[in-house]
């Protein structure tokens, strides 16, 4: 059901001053319907195209748009032909009657011309997901991205161009909440449902049937504008309220990814977890576009023709060119232990009753990576010390560590490990802290290693 | 309906001397009407809204008593001023009565002669307000755009006005619109073109949005700026607040919206800074790079930080990221919380100089000009790595 109306007053010049005299009515239909919708926001922009007849002197547009949820402080008119010749004087409200709007036109031509209304409605949403399907070795994905676009505001779209804009703008009031500002029955009140039309469903089905059958999916095509992107589907489509529609925006096979796995208790908590490693860009057979915020779901093909699942989460936007990790979780075939295996104290400062009040710590730590994979595994590792004063060091650090030892930040060290398959790499690394007064600053110090009575190394499992 | 009536009530001189309590019963000869003859409406002051209106009322020779009143409007009674516009010594305001209970006023007015007489009454009326938006539209590569300054009048002040109402904002267009009950009115007071538009890309570890999974990192933010005089094709007004709505033009004759921001008042030869969207193909990893404290005297200690900014441009366009530094809200995450002002300094660890600006005692800025990303598929991301490096002094 049609709840956007265009109505042309046209009055005559005697009739200006009885504002209710009407004197002919027309309710031009829309030519082209555009829309653009936000993800980021409850927000979509509507641009409609409708042919007018002017006559000349003053018209009165009326605009109504019961039971939807536009914002009336978005709707905007104007002329695509004639520019100079038609000029809106106001746009009036009128309080009596709430969800209306007149717009006073001044024509200086009897005629017809193009007019273009845009206003900001909620309800319209889209949001984009990805389906990511590993071989049953991880060492390539297929990659499928779709985008999902949902009606529930009120109105009805049909060919309607659809356009996807990937960014977030900046709302200071919510569109809902302007939308309601006067709006009496609201969406998912019975109230509202009365209003529904009872023969969606079939209507609708009417709607599909005389559209031309198509032999493909629609393209998204996509272009940068300013600091978004938007996905434009081909071709017009038919989005009744209420419903939701799934295209396909992309898909690449063969695309490589990488497998690391980080260990950042601070962060990730106290497991190692594995990240799929990929990038947006040609080498991976990606790179048209941003991948928009949305939810990756990750499945393995397995030997036996079926599919196993990995995760399900969301991912942050990815700019063109960079990287995309993705966390699929713990690995049970891959144990992570760290132990304090000595202490010892030292440099004792004593106030003047003898208390201690600083003094130096010398930990040394045993890490234990097993890998119970049958294929080398790659881990980063970072330990966070806090504020504390540290001077870190890794004995034979040079022949164990495939990147070097380094501070990712002033108080935490990183380096990154391979384990071979079937291998315990065993990791020994030495802090002296300066605890109390001793304490001179915060951070880390690297220092050089020196000869040591422990050494890392790497063993067979059994 | 209106709710707001004068009414002319002529009174014999020996009633006058005998006026009962209530001067509206009991006293009037003759009752008129007298209709609007103008009506404006000044909107110039943002907390107060002057309504004027002009009637003709037929004097007689001697007393006459005006009687003005209202019903289910604000107006504010105190300040209702009574001007009849013909010479002073032909008719003379005796006084104001002001009825008990009631929304009313009588002036006793004195003409020398029996005539026609052009008043004048102005007062400030409540909910007869105004509110300020603007609308522009950038074109497609975002170096100039069309600015429509609209003012919507709301009246839900209880009264309608008329046919043929002159409404005047302080600036821009003088306008002469029907002004109905419980209506709006949105008026385009001004049309500004080719308006430069400068873009600004800020990275702000404080205010910046958090980016998911990524704890070292802040979305950047886009903002564009305007220039309040006439260089820039503005000047003629300061701006008044109000939302302002970007859209830009898409380069297929149709637009997209890019994001709002309550512009500011806005005087002439300042600038409009609006803050749109996020800039997120512009990626910032800050991290504390080297901290150290050095003591001076008793328990004054001097603190060193080192601050580091990993930078990706992934646009395709070179652009200047500038990179805001809250340094009191930094020492305060370094050192605790403290009631001074930081005492700071620009040390030699800072990777250039010239591109940090001291802005105030408590904040810096970084103008970091950013490379675009390479044409080249095979080529990588630049990563850009600046640092700037600090002193807190003598901190306790």
């Amino acid at each position: 059901m049609k709840r956007l109306l265009l109505i042309l007053t046209c009055l005559l010049p005697a009739a200006v001053a009885a504002a209710d005299n009407i004197d002919l009515v027309t309710v031009p239909p829309r030519r082209e319907v555009q829309l653009t919708i936000y993800n980021s926001e409850d927000l979509t922009l509507v641009r409609e195209r409708r042919a007018i007849t002017f006559n000349k002197g003053l018209n009165r547009l009326q605009f109504s748009w019961a039971n939807t949820l536009i914002d009336p402080t978005s709707v905007h008119f104007s002329p695509m032909e004639r520019q100079d010749e038609l000029e809106v004087l106001d746009t009036t409200f009128p309080g009596t009657r709430p969800q209306v709007l007149v717009w006073n036109v001044e024509s200086e031509f009897d005629g017809e011309a193009m007019v273009e209304v845009s206003y900001f409605t909620s309800g319209i949403s889209w949001a984009a997901d990805y389906v990511m399907i590993t071989d049953p070795d991880e060492t390539e994905m297929s990659f499928e991205g779709f985008v999902t676009v949902t009606n529930k505001s009120g109105e009805d779209y049909e060919g309607a161009e659809i356009r996807l804009v990937v960014g977030v703008v900046n709302l200071v009031e919510e569109i809902e909440r302007l939308a309601r500002g006067d709006v009496p029955p609201q969406p998912g009140t019975p109230a509202y449902d009365r209003l529904r039309p009872q023969a969606m469903r079939a209507r609708v089905g009417r709607a599909e049937m005389e559209r031309a059958p198509e032999s493909r999916a629609p393209e998204v095509v996509k272009e940068g504008l300013s600091e978004y992107f938007i996905f434009t589907v081909e071709g017009v489509q038919t989005v009744p309220h209420g419903w939701s529609q799934r295209m396909q925006s992309f898909r690449a096979e063969e695309v490589p990814f990488e497998i690391l796995y980080r260990y950042r208790p601070h962060q990730y908590g106290p497991r190692p977890k594995r990240f799929f490693i990929l990038a947006n860009d040609e080498e991976h057979n990606l790179g048209d576009s941003p991948l928009p915020d949305g939810v990756i779901r990750v499945f393995r093909r397995n030997e036996r023709d079926g599919l196993g699942f990995y995760t399900s989460q969301n991912t942050r936007y990815i700019p063109i060119r960079a990287d995309l990790e993705l966390n699929v979780g713990t690995d049970d075939q891959v144990v992570y232990e760290r132990d304090v295996t000595r202490a010892v104290r030292s440099a004792l400062t004593l106030d003047a009753h003898g208390n201690v009040r600083g003094w130096n710590e010398r930990r040394t730590w045993r890490e234990e990576i097993r890998n119970y994979r049958d294929r080398t595994i790659r881990m980063e590792i970072r330990h966070n010390f806090g504020n504390n004063d540290v001077s870190f060091l890794m004995p034979n650090a040079e022949e164990l560590l495939v990147e070097p030892l380094r501070l990712f930040d002033n108080s935490t060290v990183e380096y990154t490990v391979e384990v071979p398959p079937a291998r315990r790499q065993v990791l020994i690394s030495r802090g002296l802290f300066r605890l109390g007064r001793n304490q001179r600053r915060e951070g880390v110090t690297l220092l050089e290693p020196d000869d040591d009575e422990e050494q890392s190394s790497l063993e067979p499992l059994r | 309906m209106t709710r707001v009536t004068l009414i002319l009530a002529l009174l014999a001189a020996a009633v006058v001397s005998a006026l009962p309590v209530n001067p509206a019963s009991g006293r009037i000869k003759l009752v008129t009407l007298p209709v609007r003859s103008r009506v404006e409406v000044q909107l110039d002051n943002p907390d107060a809204t002057l309504v004027e209106e002009e009637r003709v009322v037929n004097l007689l020779e001697g007393t006459n008593h005006i009687d003005f009143s209202w019903a289910n409007t604000r107006i504010d009674k105190d300040t209702i001023v009574f001007r009849p516009l013909v010479d002073d010594e032909k008719v003379r305001i005796i006084h104001v009565a002001y009825p008990p209970g009631e929304d009313a006023l009588v002036w006793e007015v004195y003409s020398e002669e029996s005539m026609p007489v052009r008043i004048r009454v102005s007062y400030l009326i409540g909910n007869l307000d105004r509110t300020f938006n603007y609308r522009a539209t950038v074109n497609h590569e975002e170096t100039s755009l069309t600015l429509r300054n609209y003012m919507r009048l709301r009246n839900f002040s209880g009264e309608r006005f008329g046919e043929d109402v002159g409404i005047w904002a302080g600036f821009g267009v003088y306008f002469r619109r029907p002004l109905g009950m419980t209506e709006s009115r949105q008026l385009l007071l001004a049309r500004f073109t080719d308006v430069p538009v400068e873009k600004k890309f800020v990275f702000n570890w404080r205010t910046g949005q958090e980016v998911p999974d990524e704890p070292y990192q802040r979305y950047v933010a886009m903002h564009y700026v305007l220039r309040n005089d006439t260089d820039h094709g503005l000047g003629e007004f300061p701006l008044q607040p109000g939302k302002v709505r970007i859209f830009q033009q898409d380069g297929r004759g149709g637009e997209a919206f890019l994001g709002e921001d309550w512009g500011q008042f806005t005087p002439i030869d300042d600038r409009m800074e609006l803050y749109l969207g996020l800039a997120r193909d512009v990626q910032v990893e800050r991290t504390i790079d080297f901290r150290d404290r050095h003591n001076v005297k008793g328990n004054a200690r001097n603190h060193e930080v080192v601050l580091k900014y990993v930078v990706s441009n992934y646009r395709t366009e070179a652009t200047t990221l500038n990179i805001e530094e809250d340094l009191r809200a930094l020492r305060d995450e370094l050192i605790g919380r403290k009631n001074r002002i930081p005492d700071w300094t620009l040390n030699d660890r800072t990777t250039d100089p010239e591109k940090v600006e001291r802005v105030s005692a408590e904040a810096l800025e970084v103008h970091l000009p950013l490379p675009a990303a390479p044409e080249a598929a095979d080529d990588e991301v630049e990563e850009i790595t600046f640092r700037v490096h600090v002193t807190f002094r003598n901190e306790w």
